[in-house]
């Protein structure tokens, strides 16, 4: 009710899931499939399922993500206009910590897997950019288009935004810091992602 | 639970006509006034060149083809009017045309990568107060109740209630599939709604879906209201009912009239029985989702703003 399926297309946001289909796919989408494969076989390791080994199951899927997300460039995007006034030990910390908040959010989602399908869509490659359209239907048969917006960086495709049901995850973090940064300052922005980090570990 | 099943008589509906009537009235004349003066772009003209194109169009191409021309009539009208003085307006954006490294390494998809644009909030004061009440709603009422209800009720019982409330409102699917031009959609809903209500167990089952792959029409008033120019007029965070626009709000209030449950089920409480019945049930479905949206903001406010008006132009787009 409260924001009907909105809600539904914000909660999986980020969701990674067990890889199907076998269209034809490119690079970027290799890429993709990869990480995601990557993901769901540490999730799935038995090996890690009891409680104590919460930890080391982050860590690994931490490490996994790590790979595939250019934080910086997701950062920068994120930023915006607010980028280039920053200065180089500002830009650090920024994306130390939107790094961390982005991957406590997905670590969220990624332990809640419970086989839900990914189905890979489409392919579209301009020079450098890439999307990949993905689909993940959950057991609920409910299907949720997830794009992935990848940028080639030396041999490597890397993840700079995902959007969900055309939600952009950049776009919307975008909006909510330009807002706080225009009504107070950056100093305020950097304070309140700092204790969002804390709340969240 | 005990509910009068009552046919549709016509006093009844008269009734609700005078109390629904006048603040649908009201609703749609301002969405349009408003659309006039938010984007001045589809005048007089516009609306006598498409009326007299579309009728035709529709019925002498494809479905797929009518709803293009239906949409190409408008978008050109607004071109024109939109952009007068301009001979031609140049396609590219300054990035491209731009012939420097960076231009040539533009992110193509993103149509200004720094866009801080968004949905006019002058209303931001009340919406933030709303939304506040509709937080409470939820933590305090609404997800204590979903959740005892989800402990009573297995996952797949909920799913087919969650059915048969969706198949219920088969007409407002329908008919913003009509308005769009989509007739394709249009005859899958119908086609939907009779399989899924007679060998689905009344909607409690879409065989439809499952056994034919007839996909549900994910059409709605405020989306056909767009399909026809109308801008979304500005943000409404409305109590009990979540993040809207004025556009969308003014298409809530039109589907109360195509919403089946009101013109069977009459008396007043059984109706907000059921009401009720379905708003617990679809929570209950969706609990989590919510405090994850407020566990990743820093501003959970513009965080729903933002997400519901990126969620609805692809909606629209589709």
């Amino acid at each position: 009710m409260l924001c009907k399926r909105l809600t539904m297309v914000l909660f999986s946001l980020f969701m990674l899931v067990a890889a199907e289909s076998v269209s034809v796919a490119g690079e970027p989408t290799e890429h993709v499939r990869k990480t995601t494969d990557k993901i769901i076989a540490i999730v799935m390791d038995p090996g890690l399922k009891e409680a104590d080994k919460a930890r080391e199951k982050s860590r690994q899927i931490r490490s996994v993500v790590d790979e595939r997300f250019d934080w910086e460039e997701m950062s920068k995007r994120t930023l915006a206009r607010h980028w280039k006034d920053r200065t180089q030990n500002e830009k650090n910390e920024f994306i130390d910590l939107f790094g961390k908040l982005l991957e406590r959010t997905y670590l969220d989602k990624v332990e809640g897997y419970s086989g839900e399908k990914v189905l890979y869509m489409d392919e579209k490659v301009e020079g450098k950019y890439a999307i990949v359209a993905v689909k993940i239907v959950t057991q609920q048969e409910t299907e949720v288009q997830v794009d992935y917006r990848l940028q080639k960086k030396g041999n490597e495709w890397l993840v700079y935004d995902i959007s969900i049901e055309g939600v952009s995850l950049i776009n919307n973090y975008r909006k909510q810091f330009n807002s706080i940064i225009t009504r107070s300052s950056f100093k305020d922005l950097m304070e309140k992602l700092r204790s969002k980090v804390e709340e969240q570990n | 639970m005990s509910a009068t099943i009552q046919p549709f008589d016509a006093l009844t509906f008269r009734k609700r006509s005078l109390f629904v009537g006048a603040p649908v009235s009201f609703f749609i004349c301002l969405a349009f006034l408003l659309n006039f003066f938010v984007m001045p772009s589809l005048g007089g003209e516009a609306d006598a060149a498409t009326g007299s194109m579309a009728p035709e169009a529709a019925f002498l191409v494809s479905d797929t083809e009518a709803h293009e021309l239906i949409r190409l009539a408008y978008s050109e009208n607004q071109a024109a009017q939109a952009n007068p003085i301009r001979e031609e307006p140049s396609r590219a954006s300054g990035r491209t045309i731009d012939a420097s490294e960076d231009a040539k390494d533009a992110d193509p998809w993103e149509d200004e990568p720094e866009s801080m644009d968004s949905i006019p909030d002058p209303l931001e004061p009340m919406n933030r107060a709303f939304f506040v009440f509709n937080d409470k709603m939820y933590f305090w009422f609404l997800k204590p109740v979903g959740t005892g209800y989800g402990m009573v009720v297995p996952e797949f019982g909920r799913v087919c209630i969650r059915n048969f409330f969706t198949n219920l409102i088969m007409p407002i699917r329908a008919i913003s599939c009509l308005l769009q031009g989509k007739f394709e959609g249009f005859g899958i809903e119908l086609v939907r709604c009779v399989v899924n209500t007679t060998a689905g167990f009344l909607g409690f089952q879409d065989v439809a879906r499952q056994g034919l792959g007839f996909e549900i029409q994910d059409e709605d008033l405020g989306q056909a209201f767009a399909f026809y120019g109308i801008g979304p007029g500005f943000y409404l965070n409305l109590p009990f009912l979540g993040p809207s626009t004025l556009r969308d709000t003014a298409g809530w209030v039109g589907e109360l009239y195509l919403n089946p449950l009101d013109y069977m089920v009459d008396d007043f409480w059984p109706n907000v029985g059921f009401r009720t019945l379905d708003i617990v049930n679809k929570t209950s479905l969706r609990i989590g989702e919510y405090e994850a949206l407020k566990k990743a903001a820093l501003d959970p406010y513009v965080a729903m703003r933002d997400a519901y008006y990126q969620y609805r132009l692809n909606q629209i787009e589709k």
